[in-house]
């Protein structure tokens, strides 16, 4: 279904943003598969009655994610555990820096679809970034974007002398409910 | 049982790599979260190295000895041999150096149990390859 022309405001409230990390490296057994939530940020999303003149913006806290869930570790993750990473992520990987996403292009496909393309700033560099943003008839909202650490010099974690990594790729998603 | 092999250089006169390695208080450092808890006698120590795995850590406490020490042909071999605190695994390792002018050669032989060692093999061998690696690199700076 297509999204109705208007200004929709998102947030914490109304949908999530996650990021899912994968382990890698001879002593992976030792990591945990991550899903990660990004607890503030907004995003306004203005649909056009043209679809292509639609625009999205985002901003996130860099220093908001919280470890969710930890899968396929040797051990489950506690709440230390999943401090520690949280503590990681700001230190060594996003260091606090501004997360801001702003749509360069938008066009519609079938079904409603939207392809979104734009720029991200993460970690102090700014790289294009596209994704695909679907709503269903009952106004849920679904769209995920792979980012490759690297394109945006993040150095991916690693630990236990290189054998335990965080895969380049992460993937990023947005799901929810379109406010009425 | 685990051997490895593993070189360094770091350009300096045997002697000064001889005297360096045999001082605990210098040596324990080099390996990554290793520190000398106690320095129990000139040739042995208590000391405890954290192995950080991701979110998780483990540190290995116990004792580093010098048990072998040839100075004429700057061989020395010394002994690791450590328990995981709060758990049930071992490390436990003999270590030999053999030193020249400009390096040396380190012979690894160590047995991992427990925790560690239920990674497997491989795992283990990567990750004390890695270990070993990072510590030669430190060497360098000795």
């Amino acid at each position: 279904m297509a999204i109705p022309p208007g200004r929709y405001t998102l947030g914490p409230d109304d949908a999530t943003l996650t990021v899912r990390t994968r382990k890698a490296g001879a002593a992976s057994k030792a990591g945990h598969n991550l899903r990660i939530e990004v607890t503030e940020w907004r995003a306004t999303l203005d649909v056009a009655d043209d679809p292509a003149r639609t625009a999205m913006e985002l901003t996130a806290d860099a220093r908001s994610l919280k470890v969710r869930e930890g899968t396929g570790g040797a051990k489950s993750l506690d709440d230390d555990d999943k401090a520690n990473i949280e503590q990681t992520i700001d230190d060594e990987v996003l260091e606090g820096a501004a997360i801001q996403f702003r749509s360069r292009r938008v066009a519609p496909g079938p079904n409603g679809t939207l392809t979104i393309e734009g720029d991200l700033e993460l970690a102090g560099a700014t790289r294009p970034v596209a994704f695909e943003l679907t709503s269903g008839d009952d106004r849920r909202l679904r769209g995920s974007a792979r980012i490759k650490q690297t394109d945006w010099g993040i150095k991916p974690y690693s630990a236990l002398f290189g054998t335990l990594k965080v895969v380049d790729e992460v993937d990023v998603e947005i799901e929810g409910t379109l406010p009425a | 049982m685990v051997e490895l092999d593993h070189s360094f250089e770091n350009g300096k006169p045997a002697d000064y790599n001889w005297h360096a390695i045999l001082d605990l208080d210098r040596l324990v450092p080099c390996v990554q979260g290793g520190r000398v808890v106690e320095r129990t006698s000139p040739s042995e120590a208590k000391a405890e190295v954290k192995v950080k795995m991701g979110a998780m850590s483990m540190t290995f406490a116990g004792t580093v000895a010098v048990v072998e020490q040839d100075d004429s042909s700057k061989r020395a071999v010394m002994k690791v041999k450590a328990r995981e605190v709060g758990g049930q695994g071992h490390a436990n390792a003999d270590v030999a150096f053999e030193l020249n002018d400009g390096g040396g050669k380190i012979h690894t032989a160590a047995q991992i149990t427990g925790k560690a060692a239920s990674m497997g093999e491989g795992v283990v061998v990567s990750v004390l390859d890695g270990l070993i690696k990072d510590f030669t690199q430190r060497l360098q700076a000795i």
